[in-house]
């Protein structure tokens, strides 16, 4: 069964759409995500679900550098997105695919489309 | 240094007897800080570090809460060292409360925050202070030529992020710690998987260590004296009483002697010993403690070549780098020893009462006081970061830093090694930074 990887926080409630779709999802293995390093020891392709900001449908995407990351100033900017790049830049280059979902939406219905997107993959 | 910068070096040099700097905000910290800083005929008139974090009011957002919800609360003081303020404050509450945790749950919180300083002093070295050395503005920017010394960082993180995650039940802000024990027991399996994924990183501390051996940093003596607490059973995490070379004293009596005083520019308090600066963080520990480390970590501190009692600031990136082997060694002692029986979490009887935790923590030593009425509600709350505690020697170590490098080296490199040398205290200011102004004034 395929797996993915889901990031989010359930007590934020614009970072917490994630998880709630995964709820409504069918035969896929989730893995609730806690902290970026979950990937380290993942081999072979990652899918990951998460929010992305500023979207209104569900999107793939599939090259890290698409992401805005800025310069690691503090280590509280050690988020999932420069954890990718990091992970592409030290050769660590596994197959990502992010599904992007709008942080505010209809849960079941964007579980649809990110099932489609699974069946896509 | 680039030919380019060389080329600066000889037509600034003049300018520099009379500069004023701002950094406004100093990057590759945790939090805001300010440093503004004047030069006059070669001579510093104003050296002013200030914290200008928003004050966050945690002393007062415990008043009137029970007793158990001191550590849920002060854990939110920062997410890189939750686990050492939920600690701290579960032994002050305790301590207040005249209750005793048992062994089993002293070695669990002790692992935590072992975990907890693991992961702290891997991300600090290679993620902020390592690409100083390198000249590199990131991480990220010196990632293609440095793959495997970032992979062996991440592979460190991890290794003390799953202790925090197994025994806490979480990543960041704990929640298996409480008052009277645990309230998650990790099994013995847990504990034996730890021991394995430890002993299979060590070697990644050990070349962490000799990584940090290779890089060059500035040569100079702080005068403050330096404090850590002092344990004659081992190398100090919660135990003992607080010490320097020259003198101890007992925790519990700490207000008479440590003072804190408010600067209207900073939002951070500073701290002084009898009106005296002093440091605290891995280097304090090492001059005070170095004896107690493991075998490994006394072979590489040999190896390091520096010999303590240190007073340069910039080796407190070293210590932390031989405390990593250090604390992976004591974790793999307690994953080894500990046997893991089914304790219930003890209801401890309420008493009115003062109570203070102190602890070693990442950046030094780390105070939590509270009162408690009969009922268990907090009246009174005072809270001492590592960092408080190092702001005021952090300042007057840039005023012995900067005339030694001010006829030598440009604006740029002077402003590098000053950043450098508050990175080398690894200073929490609090939860979020920004991206470095520089104001350079000539008078």
């Amino acid at each position: 069964m395929k797996k993915l990887y889901v990031f989010g926080n359930e007590y934020l409630q614009e970072d917490s759409l994630a998880r709630i779709v995964s709820n409504h999802l069918h035969n896929v293995e989730l893995v609730h995500c806690r902290s970026p390093e979950d990937l380290l020891d993942v081999d072979g392709e990652i899918v990951i679900l998460d929010v992305v900001k500023g979207i209104t449908k569900t999107i793939i995407i599939t090259d890290v550098n698409q992401l805005k990351t800025r310069n690691i100033i503090s280590l509280h900017d050690f988020d999932l997105g420069f954890f990718l790049k990091l992970m592409e830049s030290i050769g660590e280059k596994k197959t990502i695919k992010i599904i992007g979902i709008p942080m505010i939406g209809d849960s079941k219905i964007i579980a649809l489309e990110v099932e489609q997107c699974l069946v896509m993959n | 240094m680039s030919k380019e910068s060389h080329n600066l070096v000889n037509k600034e040099n003049n300018d520099n007897a009379n500069k004023e700097i701002t950094l406004n905000h100093i990057t590759k910290i945790e939090g805001h800080a300010k440093l503004d800083l004047s030069i006059k005929e070669g001579k510093i008139t104003k050296c002013e570090l200030s914290s200008v974090e928003g004050s966050r009011y945690f002393e007062g957002l415990v008043l009137g809460r029970q007793y158990f919800e001191a550590h849920e609360i002060t854990s939110r003081i920062c997410g890189i060292c939750s686990s050492a303020h939920v600690i701290a404050a579960i032994s002050a509450i305790e301590d207040a409360l005249g209750y005793t945790p048992s062994k089993q749950t002293t070695e669990l919180r002790k692992l935590l925050t072992i975990g907890e300083r693991i992961r702290s002093h891997s991300t600090h070295l290679y993620f902020l202070a390592l690409p100083d050395y390198l000249g590199y503005e990131s991480a990220l920017a010196m990632a293609p030529k440095y793959k495997s010394e970032l992979k062996r960082a991440l592979a460190l993180v991890k290794a003390g992020n799953n202790i925090v995650r197994i025994l806490s039940g979480r990543d960041l802000h704990p929640v298996s710690a409480t008052v009277g024990g645990w309230l998650k027991l990790p099994t013995q399996e847990d504990l034996e998987q730890l021991k394995t994924e430890l002993l299979n990183v060590k070697e990644e501390a050990v070349k962490t260590c000799e990584l940090f051996f290779t890089l060059k940093c500035p040569d100079i003596e702080t005068e403050g004296e330096w404090f850590s607490l002092k344990d004659h059973n081992e190398y100090a995490l919660f135990g003992g009483e607080f010490c320097s070379s020259k003198s101890c004293f007992k925790r519990t009596d700490y207000k008479d002697f440590i003072k804190e005083y408010h600067e209207p520019r900073s939002t951070a308090n500073f701290v002084v010993k009898s009106d005296h600066r002093y440091f605290v963080g891995a280097l304090a520990r090492f001059n005070n403690n170095h004896a107690q480390l493991s075998s490994d970590a006394k072979k590489l501190l040999e190896q390091s070549g520096i010999k303590l009692p240190s007073k340069n600031p910039f080796h407190n990136n070293i210590m932390q780098a031989i405390e990593i082997v250090h604390c992976i060694d004591h974790a793999i002692k307690i994953c080894q020893e500990l046997k893991i029986k089914n304790e219930p979490v003890d209801k401890v009887p309420l008493k009115a009462g003062r109570g203070v935790g102190c602890l070693e923590v990442p950046r030094g030593t780390l105070w939590h006081e509270y009162i408690l009425d009969d009922k268990g509600v907090i009246t009174y709350a005072n809270i001492i970061t590592p960092t408080a505690q190092n702001l005021l020697n952090m300042q007057e170590d840039i005023k012995t830093l900067v005339p030694a490098i001010l006829n030598s080296k440009t604006k740029e490199d002077i402003v590098m090694d000053v950043e450098k040398l508050i990175r080398s205290y690894d200073p929490c200011f609090s939860c979020s930074a920004h991206f470095l102004e520089v104001n350079w004034e000539e008078k």
